[in-house]
């Protein structure tokens, strides 16, 4: 499920099923890090699409969270309000490096602007791989 | 309601092709498919050619991708998905993934204990090889078929219809 008009319409009724909010987190600083955050952003939709694709019944993905510096209040907030909306799982999909307080799954960082694109689609596929299976044995646990 | 997957099953799970994939054309363009001279598709409704010739299809469901491009509002964008496509006798089957539950991407025999089933790694739902539902299951119907049909010995895919077979 997305962040959209028709999911989130029937969202509260499948928290049975839906029992797993995904938030997509990246960072924007336009500092010398910029070139790496544009790809790890990039590499954070296509996963994301992908991932929306597979497990699509199950998990509620929230629109991309922007930070700069690495702050995360804003994320706390949004985990605890997924958390009392009644999801069971909230998980951040992300290339920073967090606390424990939260569930998340780091991605590599890949370099996708120095592919062809048969490699690029191989590398992004081998994460999207990775990502489910943490998610499955995040349900798992 | 158990959502457990066995540590078997995740890992057989885990071997599963991520096919399917779907990337806006701006962010993405995927060369594999759109450079293969065979594919062509037109407008919809026409059937689109997989790289897949007739004659590897056997009785065990194998993953075929295709693409073509589709069209909303704003943009256009490339789509890349996939059937489960078998032999049956002199017919080809091929089945659209997407669980009749709520949308997940099921995959044949990923679960140790159903081999010889379509599984749904969301909530366990199983189908049997001729998409039929397995009931105690979340499911509470048949996966679709997809046109198909044959262009110089190549796999053709086409429209998605509710499933005849059962
Ligand atoms: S989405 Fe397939 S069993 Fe629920």
């Amino acid at each position: 499920m997305l962040y959209n008009f028709n999911d989130i319409k029937n969202l509260k009724d499948q928290l049975e099923f839906v029992d797993t909010a995904v938030i997509p987190f990246v960072s924007a600083d336009l500092d010398e890090q910029a070139l790496t955050h544009a790809n790890d952003i990039e590499l954070v939709q296509l996963v994301t699409i992908q991932l929306e694709k597979q497990f699509k019944g199950r998990i509620f993905i929230t629109p991309a969270m922007t930070t700069v510096l690495s702050d995360t209040e804003v994320l706390k907030q949004y985990q605890k309000q997924l958390y009392d909306y009644g999801f069971k799982n909230v998980v951040i999909l992300t290339h920073l490096n967090l606390d424990d307080e939260f569930n998340s799954i780091r991605l590599n960082q890949i370099p996708l602007q120095d592919m062809s694109s048969d490699i690029k689609f191989d590398l992004v596929n081998d994460e999207v791989k990775k990502v489910m299976k943490s998610i499955i044995s995040i349900w798992n646990s | 309601m158990s959502q457990k997957v066995t540590r078997r099953q995740f890992l057989n799970y885990s071997l599963m092709g991520v096919g399917s994939f779907m990337a806006a054309g701006m962010i993405l363009p995927m060369g594999r498919m759109a450079l293969d001279p065979l594919f062509q598709d037109d407008s919809e409704g026409s059937m689109i050619t997989t790289s897949v010739t007739v004659d590897e299809i056997t009785e065990e469901p194998m993953q075929v991708d295709f693409t073509f491009e589709q069209e909303d509002a704003w943009y256009t964008s490339e789509v890349t998905d996939f059937a489960w496509v078998y032999r049956d006798g002199n017919e080809i089957i091929a089945f659209s993934p997407v669980c009749k539950h709520l949308g997940c991407t099921v995959t044949w025999a990923a679960d140790d204990n159903n081999p010889e089933r379509f599984f749904c790694p969301c909530h366990n739902g199983l189908y049997e090889k001729n998409g039929e539902n397995v009931p105690g299951t979340p499911p509470t119907g048949p996966l679709d078929q997809f046109e198909v049909g044959e262009s110089d010995g190549f796999l053709t895919i086409g429209q998605v219809f509710p499933n005849e077979l059962v």
